[in-house]
C-alpha cells in the first residue's frame, strides 16, 4: 500500500498523460464521462458512478479495423491497431469487472477478438474505489464490490488526507514507479453503508420462465432504444460495416468500422427478407435479461451483469433489472 | 412523488368501467415503481387498475404505446380496442396520428386529464407546462378534473432567445458540441409519438445519407434529419429531451421549426386533425419555402 496527496497524485498524472494515452473521469458539460485527458486538470477525484462504462476505451462504440484502398485493380488494405499504451485511471471496480465478463467472449474463446485483446494488452486499469455505493448500485450481489481489487491493476482509496494506492499486478507494480509517496495519513478508509442486496438466480432456472408473464409487465413499457445496453459496462454486440470515406478518379478508400448494437434495438435481429423473431419490445427485453443471466453464462461462464445500476439510472421508464431479478426469484 | 388523489380515483373508476365492460383490453395510464418514480403501466383486467395514479410526475406522452396496439393480435382480428391517459400536450399527438391514419378513432378511448402541469427531470415544473395555453385536452372521451384557473400564456419564444443571439458559426459549433456527447441510443426517435417509420432513414444498412458510425457527423445528420421528420408534425410534448441521458436541448430544434410552420402556415400540429402543411401544401407558387 503507497500513500499520496492530492498533489502527488496530479503530478504523477501529468507525467503519465506526457507518455500514455491517458482516459479519466471528467465533467462533460455536467455528465460525468470518461474521456481522454491531456493533464490532470481534466480529471475529476471527487465523482459518482461515471454515466457510461469504460468498456468504450477497449471496445469502442466505432473502431475502424480496416483501411482499404483500391488503385485501379490494386487494392490495399491496412489493418488499425493503436500501439501507445493506455491508462484508464479513476475507473470504478465494477468498470473493471465488466471487463473480466467482456473478456470471457473476446479472450478467452478460440480464436480471440484481436482488436479487443490488443487493446487490452495496452492498457493499465487504475480503479478508484467507492467510498458509498450509489443509486441503483448492486455490485455486492454480483460477486463484485465498492472496493474490489480483483480486475484491476490499482485499487486506489481516497481518504482525509489523501490517497492509498494498493498495486494488485504487476503491470500495477510498474505504473505506479514515479509516484511521489509519502507517510500515510490516517487508516484506508471503509465502506459505511451498504445497498440491498439483490437475489440471483442460477440460469437453469431462468429456463423455465421463458413463457412467463414477467415479460410483457417489464417489456411493455420498454422503448426498445439502446440505452441501458451503451451504458452497460458488459453489453457487447456489435455491428460490422464497410464506408465509403473518399472517391476520386481512378481512387476509392473504404473503412470497415466496427460498431456497438444493441439487442434491445428493433433493427438487431432483423434478417434477410424483414422478418424479425422478436418482433415485439417484450421479446427484445426478454432477450437482454436472458443474455445476462440464462445464455451467457452458461455459453462463456461468468454472468453478464455485475451490479453497476447504470442501466437503472438511465432508462427514461423505469425498467429496473433489480426488480425483474426479484419477479424472476419469486417465480422460482 | 406527489400523488393526487382525487383524481387517480376518477382516472381507476373509468379504466374499471372500461375493463369491466369489456369496451376496452387495455387502459395505458401510470403507476409507481418500487423506486418512487412514475412510469407508463399497461392494465388488462379490472382487477388490477388500483396499481393507476395520477400525479404531477407522470410526464410521459403515452401515446407513442398506441403504435403498439396498431396490429391485431393474432391474424383476421381486429387491432384491439384500447384506452389511455392523455394529458392537454399529449393529446394533441392524437390528432396527428388520426391525421395520419395511424389510429382509428373509434379504437382509441382518450381519458383526457385536466392539467396543472407536470414536473421535468430536475424536479421543477417542466419547459413545456410553463407555455401551455391548454390545460384541457384538445381531443378526449371522458374529462377527468377540472381545468385549473390560470392566467392566459403567450408563447414568447424566449426558450429560443439563446439560440438566436448566436452568429451562424456560433450556432454551429454550440449544435456540434451537443452532438459530440450524443450516444446515439435512439431513445429521442424511439420515444416520439411522431417517429414511427418501420424503418428509420437513419438507421437503413444501406444507407445512403448516414452510416452506423457513432461519430459526429452521422449524429448531425441523424438530428437535423429527424427535427425536419417533424416539422409541422411535431407536438412540442418534449419527450425526446426528456428521455436524452445525455441532455441534448433538442427541444431548441424542434421549437425553431415550429416557429416557422406557423409563421408560414397558421399551422400548430396537433391543434387540429390536420396533417402537416409543410409536405401536403403547395400554394400557387409552389411551397413558401
Ligand atoms: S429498458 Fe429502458 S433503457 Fe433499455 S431499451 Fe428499454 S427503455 Fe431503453
Ligand atoms: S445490466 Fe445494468 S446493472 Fe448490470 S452491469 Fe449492465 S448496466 Fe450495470
Ligand atoms: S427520423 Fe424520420 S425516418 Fe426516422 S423514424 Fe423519425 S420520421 Fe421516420
Ligand atoms: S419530436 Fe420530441 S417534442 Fe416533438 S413530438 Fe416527438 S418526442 Fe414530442
Ligand atoms: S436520446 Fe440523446 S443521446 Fe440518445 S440519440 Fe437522442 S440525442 Fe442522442
Amino acid at each position: 500500500m503507497r500513500f499520496t496527496t492530492l498533489d502527488g497524485l496530479r503530478r504523477w498524472l501529468d507525467k503519465l498523460a506526457e507518455e500514455v494515452d491517458l482516459v479519466a473521469p471528467t465533467d462533460v458539460d455536467g455528465h460525468v464521462l470518461y474521456r481522454p485527458v491531456q493533464s490532470a486538470d481534466a480529471i475529476l477525484f471527487d465523482y459518482e458512478r461515471p454515466e457510461l462504462s469504460a468498456k468504450d476505451f477497449l471496445f469502442p462504440a466505432t473502431e475502424v479495423l480496416l483501411r482499404i484502398e483500391q488503385k485501379g485493380k490494386d487494392v490495399a488494405i491496412e489493418e488499425v491497431l493503436p500501439d501507445r499504451k493506455q491508462v484508464l485511471f479513476g475507473i470504478r471496480p465494477c468498470d473493471a469487472h465488466g471487463l473480466a465478463v467482456i473478456d470471457a467472449l473476446f479472450l478467452e474463446q478460440d480464436p480471440p477478438d484481436r482488436y479487443y485483446r490488443h487493446h487490452r494488452e495496452r492498457t493499465v486499469l487504475v480503479g478508484m474505489a467507492c467510498l458509498q455505493m450509489w443509486e441503483g448500485c448492486f455490485c455486492t450481489s454480483m460477486g463484485g464490490g465498492p472496493m474490489d481489487t480483483t480486475h484491476l491493476d490499482v485499487l486506489i482509496r481516497p481518504s482525509e488526507g489523501g490517497y492509498f494506492l494498493q498495486p494488485v499486478t504487476p503491470k500495477g507494480v510498474a505504473i505506479l514507479e514515479g509516484l511521489p509517496v509519502e507517510e500515510p495519513k490516517g487508516e484506508p478508509p471503509s465502506v459505511k453503508e451498504y445497498n440491498e442486496p439483490v437475489p440471483v438466480v442460477p440460469p437453469e432456472k431462468w429456463r423455465p420462465l421463458f413463457n412467463d408473464r414477467i415479460w410483457m409487465r417489464h417489456g411493455e413499457r420498454c422503448l426498445s432504444c439502446r440505452i441501458c445496453t451503451y451504458v452497460c459496462p458488459t453489453c457487447r454486440c456489435f455491428d460490422v460495416t464497410d464506408r465509403v470515406v473518399d472517391v476520386q478518379p481512378g481512387l476509392t478508400r473504404i473503412e470497415r468500422i466496427r460498431v456497438w448494437d444493441a439487442c434491445t434495438s428493433p433493427n438487431y435481429r432483423r434478417v434477410a427478407g424483414g422478418h424479425n423473431p422478436r418482433p415485439t419490445k417484450p421479446d427484445r427485453l426478454r432477450n437482454r435479461f436472458y443474455c445476462k443471466f440464462c445464455y451467457y453464462p452458461e455459453d462463456f461462464g461468468p454472468l453478464g451483469c455485475v451490479g453497476c445500476g447504470r442501466c437503472i439510472v438511465a432508462c427514461p421508464v423505469d425498467v429496473d433489472i433489480t426488480e425483474v431479478m426479484q419477479d424472476v426469484a419469486k417465480q422460482t | 412523488m406527489q400523488i393526487n388523489e382525487p383524481l387517480t380515483q376518477q382516472i381507476r373508476e373509468h379504466a374499471h368501467r372500461l375493463l369491466d365492460g369489456g369496451e376496452v383490453e387495455c387502459v395505458i395510464g401510470y403507476e409507481i415503481g418500487p423506486r418512487g418514480r412514475a412510469r407508463p403501466a399497461f392494465v388488462y383486467g379490472p382487477t388490477e387498475v388500483d396499481r393507476l395514479i395520477w400525479g404531477a410526475d407522470c410526464v410521459h406522452n403515452l401515446t407513442t404505446y398506441l403504435h403498439d396496439k396498431k396490429k391485431p393480435r393474432k391474424r383476421g382480428e381486429e387491432p384491439p380496442r384500447v384506452a389511455v391517459v392523455v394529458k392537454p400536450c399529449d393529446s394533441r399527438t392524437l390528432n396527428i396520428l388520426l391525421a395520419e391514419r395511424q389510429i382509428a378513432r373509434e379504437r382509441v378511448v382518450a381519458i383526457g386529464v385536466a392539467c396543472e402541469g407536470v414536473v421535468g427531470k430536475d424536479g421543477q415544473p417542466a419547459a413545456k407546462c410553463s407555455r401551455c395555453t391548454d390545460r384541457t385536452p384538445v381531443v378526449y372521451d371522458v374529462l377527468v378534473g377540472e381545468p385549473p384557473e390560470i392566467p392566459p400564456v403567450e408563447d414568447d419564444w424566449s426558450d429560443l432567445a439563446r439560440i438566436e443571439e448566436m452568429s451562424p458559426a456560433e450556432r454551429l459549433s454550440f449544435w456540434l458540441r451537443e452532438f459530440d456527447r450524443c450516444i446515439r441510443c435512439y431513445a429521442c426517435r424511439q420515444v416520439c409519438p411522431g417517429c414511427y417509420c418501420t424503418t428509420c432513414m437513419f438507421e437503413r444498412d444501406d444507407g445512403l445519407w448516414v452510416d452506423a458510425a457513432i461519430d459526429v457527423p452521422q449524429k448531425h445528420v441523424f438530428h437535423l434529419g429527424r427535427a425536419l421528420h417533424l416539422a409541422g408534425r411535431c407536438v412540442e410534448c418534449d419527450e425526446c429531451e426528456r428521455v436524452c441521458p445525455m441532455d441534448l436541448p433538442l427541444s431548441l430544434l424542434n421549437r425553431l421549426l415550429v416557429r416557422e410552420v406557423e409563421a408560414l402556415y397558421g399551422h400548430r400540429a396537433g391543434r387540429e386533425e390536420t396533417l402537416t402543411p409543410l409536405v401536403f401544401e403547395l400554394g400557387p407558387e409552389g411551397s413558401p419555402i
